[in-house]
């Protein structure tokens, strides 16, 4: 009864203190979540609160969507500042600049998929350093503030404010360079 | 939108952490608008318990307990605090004398009654003292008796001793409402606020006695009444309230309260007895 | 040893009045149903089996334990599920919240087994997926299923249950029969009901209360035949009947006493054959009067 259920129509019948609804809204967002917040801090505990506290604070407060956008992206954007907010408080492992290993380059085939997704971006990306790609992934494609990725990074917020300036240099400058 | 989906190596690059962040990218954008992805990546995790990776069933518990259980009141975590299990804890604070609104109630009467004794001086006087001491009285009659509390009938059958959840409540109760009525007693001139303490306990003991006979409403009616004829009578042969309070009475408050005791503890196992209003 | 319950000349009086008369019942596994109009006893005899009421009269002997003994009393309430017939609930609980201090009075001390265990009976009753749901939001369906919930803590040998489908719609009271059903092939069960559907459809033996006093006590089948060959239908009401009504169709239901010839008979159904027993007043209505044949 509640697999076909939209996700709007789910945080109404979770509005509505229906727990069976929570489950299935639970069910098929958890999975990604965690991953995706793994990818920026890669301590499992600190993974798992935030995510709990985000499907809490969902039941808290369902209407808090406000039905512009996806729910996911709304979920994502509770996730990921809930982590941040609990890493405020343990400081313990963060994000750190070697998942994002500069060796790995994409293979022949997904380079062609990358052009197609993004363009040359994917090349130009891929030739940043570490710290220019965490923050870029933080500000621009996470939606943190300044602040916030500092606090994830675990830098002070003038080094992710001159590093996401030069990393926009070297973006625009690599894209400039690669128009025919 | 398009009908493209992520192909299955880039699937598992990301969630192996293997990829490189325009990839990611791409996969993580994608998957904020595809519940079809966004189900494989589920099939992918679930099932897969390892350290390193989250647990989602583990983690569905946490977030059910969260939601689900009744949190406890500050009253129960103070009880806690004081020593009292949790499971007891929770059965003192539920009985209708801990709700806000009663005790909202009570705090009114007491503070007008506080502010008559402070401003109309010898006859303030005596309305707290014929007041005082039935406030715990009253308390634990709402506390458990089975007009006030409506739970009452399934609880009735229940295995645990109801001699203990009365005597806990009281305590509880007491506690509370004692340093209450002490506090409110400070603003009272004459005599110290703590004489009329032993009348209060002789009442509540009283009114716990009765309750094995009749139901615990009826008993603390029956004993306020008695008690404010007393105080009157009193007063009215010495003139002065005081006199309440003196010496050669506090011993009758003193084996009032003792004789109450043992009859409540030799008659504990009628305290359970449903009393249905005649048809 | 199976588990059995058994009154012998067991009496109830209230002021002058005698609520239960002479009761000589034996109960054992499986689910009894009690039928009788309102001010019959059925409440006072549910109350009595459930340790709420002490006889004024008689011996009660519920699973070998004797009531009027204290500890034995407990001894019974640890084994024993009660439904009553009105319930209040606290004000400002939840369902999760009701049936988890239920289950502490009911000495589940454990926290982690008793909350596992609330949710077990919350999903009998199919309240699971509003367990957080305030009680005073809730309908009085809902709330009477929640009430059940807690008379099913531990699946007790003795369950007694006073009127538990009042309110509740057809759908949810198939679904409770399933309950029922299942939790009788090793309890005792016995519910009071003023729908003799309820009782055809779940109990194997009924007891028909009257008056305090106790006018059948056997088989629903035994006391279904009686009333065989004493149904008839017609098109309009028979004088000479015990009892007549209209039914859906536009036919006009009867039934007598004494079997007719020549008119067109139909199976009895157990409504039929109570009406019979009870000289012709049907068991919603609140008349104790006799209607004269």
């Amino acid at each position: 009864m509640h697999g076909s259920r939209s996700d709007a129509a789910l945080l109404a019948a979770i509005g509505e203190r229906d727990l069976a609804a929570m489950r299935v809204l639970y069910d098929r967002h958890a999975a990604w979540l965690s991953v995706r917040l793994t990818r920026r801090c890669n301590d499992c505990d600190a993974v798992a609160d935030a995510v709990q506290d985000t499907f809490v604070a969902v039941w808290r407060k369902p209407q808090g969507f406000r039905g512009d956008g996806d729910v996911a992206a709304w979920l994502w954007g509770i996730a990921i500042r809930r982590l941040v907010s609990r890493l405020r408080s343990h400081r313990e492992v963060m994000a750190r600049f070697e998942m994002m290993d500069a060796t790995l380059v994409p293979a022949a085939e997904d380079q062609v998929l990358l052009s197609v997704e993004y363009g040359d971006i994917g090349q130009a990306l891929a030739r940043l350093s570490p710290e220019m790609r965490a923050v870029i992934q933080a500000v621009v494609l996470d939606g943190l503030t300044a602040k916030e990725a500092a606090r994830l990074l675990d830098m002070p917020v003038g080094s992710v404010k001159t590093r996401l300036s030069r990393a926009k240099a070297h973006l625009r400058a690599a894209l400039a360079e690669g128009l025919p | 939108m398009t009908s493209w989906h992520v192909d299955e190596m880039a699937l598992r690059r990301w969630i192996g952490r293997s990829d490189s962040l325009a990839d990611s990218a791409s996969v993580e954008q994608h998957l904020l608008w595809c519940d079809q992805c966004r189900e494989r990546v589920n099939a992918a995790v679930t099932g897969r318990p390892a350290p390193g990776v989250v647990d989602l069933g583990d983690m569905w518990s946490q977030i059910r307990d969260a939601v689900e259980l009744p949190r406890p009141s500050v009253f129960e975590r103070l009880l806690q605090r004081a020593g009292l299990p949790a499971h007891d804890a929770k059965l003192v604070a539920v009985a209708s004398a801990f709700r806000g609104k009663w005790l909202a109630g009570v705090t009114g009467v007491l503070t007008f009654v506080a502010l008559a004794a402070a401003v109309g001086h010898s006859r303030g006087v005596w309305l707290f003292l014929a007041v005082a001491p039935l406030v715990p009285c009253i308390a634990v009659a709402f506390s458990y008796d089975p007009k006030v509390d409506p739970a009452l009938e399934p609880e009735l059958v229940t295995p645990y001793p109801a001699l203990r959840l009365v005597l806990l409540r009281t305590v509880a109760i007491l506690a509370m409402a004692l340093p209450a009525v002490a506090l409110f007693g400070l603003f009272v001139p004459g005599r110290a606020p703590y004489t009329w303490l032993l009348p209060a306990v002789g009442c509540v003991a009283a009114v716990l006695a009765l309750s094995t006979w009749t139901s615990s409403l009826r008993a603390a009616v029956a004993v306020s009444a008695v008690w404010l004829v007393v105080v009157w009578s009193l007063v009215a042969q010495a003139g002065s309230p005081d006199v309440v309070l003196h010496a050669r009475f506090q011993i009758g408050y003193l084996v009032l309260a003792v004789t109450s005791t043992v009859i409540f503890l030799v008659r504990g196992r009628h305290v359970r007895e449903f009393r249905p209003r005649r048809r | 040893m199976t588990p059995s319950i058994s009154l012998r000349g067991v009496g109830r009086r209230f002021g002058a009045a005698w609520a239960l008369a002479d009761v000589n019942l034996d109960l054992a596994p499986g689910v009894t149903g009690l039928l009788g109009p309102n001010g019959a006893g059925k409440t006072t005899l549910l109350r009595l089996l459930a340790t709420a009421l002490s006889p004024t009269r008689g011996q009660v002997c519920v699973l070998g334990l004797d009531p009027a003994v204290p500890a034995e009393r407990t001894g019974i309430r640890r084994r024993l599920g009660y439904l009553p017939q009105e319930i209040g609930f606290p004000r400002g609980f939840s369902a999760f919240a009701f049936v988890d201090y239920i289950a502490v009075l009911k000495e589940w001390t454990q926290p982690a087994v008793r909350h596992a265990e609330v949710r077990r009976v919350l999903d009998l009753v199919d309240l699971g997926g509003i367990s957080t749901k305030r009680i005073r939001a809730m309908s009085g369906g809902q709330r009477r299923r929640l009430a059940l919930a807690q008379a099913l803590l531990g699946s007790p040998p003795v369950l007694i249950l006073d009127e538990p489908t009042a309110g509740v719609d057809p759908e949810q009271r198939a679904a409770l029969r399933n309950v029922l059903a299942e939790l009788a092939r090793t309890s005792i069960v016995v519910l009071s009901t003023h729908q003799t559907e309820d009782v055809a459809a779940l109990c194997e033996r009924v007891i028909v209360l009257d008056c305090g006093r106790v006018r059948y006590n056997g088989q629903v089948t035994e006391l279904v035949g009686r009333a065989a060959g004493r149904v008839w239908l017609a098109d309009a009401p028979d004088v000479a009947a015990s009892a007549s009504w209209r039914t859906g169709t536009g036919r006009y239901r009867n039934v007598a006493e004494h079997a007719r010839a020549g008119v067109e008979h139909v199976e009895p159904s157990l409504e039929d054959a109570y009406l019979l027993l009870r000289g012709g007043t049907r068991p919603d209505s609140g008349d104790v009067r006799e209607v004269l044949s």
